[in-house]
């Protein structure tokens, strides 16, 4: 079992991952087509700005976002959400492996940084977990399944921690890692944490109000 | 007992319709991290001293949610109670923000369609304990 997980699993997490993306990202494009504008889209030339009325202009635009409605709450998931894709991408230890298995491997960030990083993410996942607890609000929509998300997300990221502080039983501690990471690869394309990918899709592709770019599609 | 109230469901009709759009739909309701940052863009919920019910979300995963949750065997109750979810707590004003692009006004329009197919809206001479507004 220990080797099933620490070797063959971990290919067969990839591949699932991988190939439920483009699952999920063929499905989406064949439920979705090109939007026909019936009108040309509005194009309003960029005046030109000074720098201090550039951050004038940025600075006015948070005005009703949720950077002045809860500013605490949107710092704490942008944090989470980028240090949730760097760290265990930058990792030292991950490099590692991936140079020793396939002789390549990415940038790495001295580890006392990464550790730290590691401590806030786990912060971020404390803070959230609390909300869910204590806030009527985010307790009305809460089930089971949630709480069952927020271990596959903070799983990997704790016992990552204590694996690289040797705490407890090393060898349990890294099989209980691994099988963490392997169980969030092969469940985000098909849970709640597929907002990874579609966040972008929903975000920049589809045209609504609030999409970032012009929106080329709609369902 | 008024004839809205006596006609049988269609479940059959309710699991077709739901179908149609799962793709859309399933994918809106799966993707909500039920984080509840919606909620302060809708202005019923502010109206309501930040009742947790008329937050957007709560809409969506209370109505649509539940008739794709149960496949379209509904009964006319639980038909009722989305009724009031969907046209008395909300007004589709397409206001609601979500973060991660979910468009929940098209779950709540979607929703009303399914209803207003087995007759259930509100009626205009419908007396309410209160307002609809």
């Amino acid at each position: 079992m220990y080797d099933f997980i620490r070797g063959q699993l971990i290919p067969v997490a990839f591949v699932i991952f991988a190939l439920g993306l483009i699952f999920q990202i063929i499905q989406f494009f064949r439920l979705t087509r090109k939007k026909e504008w019936g009108y040309p889209p509005l194009e309003i030339k960029p005046e030109k700005k000074t720098t201090s009325k550039w951050v004038a202009f940025c600075l006015a635009s948070l005005n009703g976002t949720l950077w002045e409605i809860d500013p605490l709450v949107t710092i704490m998931t942008s944090v989470f959400h980028v240090f949730l894709i760097l760290v265990p991408i930058f990792l030292l230890g991950h490099n590692i492996l991936l140079d020793q298995s396939w002789g390549l491997s990415l940038w790495s960030l001295p580890e006392s940084i990464t550790d730290i990083l590691t401590i806030v993410v786990l912060i971020c996942v404390a803070f959230f977990l609390g909300r869910r607890l204590f806030l009527s609000r985010v307790r009305v929509i809460t089930t089971v399944y949630d709480y069952l998300i927020w271990v596959i997300a903070a799983a990997p990221f704790l016992t990552g921690y204590f694996a690289y502080h040797q705490w407890f039983n090393y060898d349990t501690v890294m099989t209980v890692h691994i099988l963490a990471g392997e169980v969030m690869l092969i469940t985000i394309p098909f849970t709640k944490l597929g907002h990874m990918l579609f966040f972008f899709f929903y975000r920049f592709l589809i045209g609504n109000e609030y999409s970032f770019a012009k929106g080329a599609r709609t369902w | 007992m008024s004839d809205q109230e006596m006609k049988p469901v269609d479940t059959k009709q309710i699991k077709g319709m739901l179908d149609r759009k799962k793709g859309k739909m399933k994918r809106y309701l799966s993707h909500c991290a039920h984080c509840s940052l919606c909620a302060e863009s809708c202005f019923l919920y502010m109206a309501h001293h930040k009742d947790p019910q008329y937050m957007p979300s709560y809409k969506a995963i209370y109505s649509l949610g539940r008739l794709y949750k149960k496949r379209g065997k509904v009964d006319r109750k639980l038909l009722t109670e989305i009724k009031g979810i969907v046209w008395r707590n909300c007004v589709l004003c397409g206001r609601c923000y979500c973060p991660i692009g979910i468009h929940i006004p098209s779950m709540i329009a979607f929703a009303r369609t399914i209803l207003r197919s087995q007759d259930v809206y509100p009626q205009l001479d419908e007396v309410s304990s209160e307002s609809w507004l």
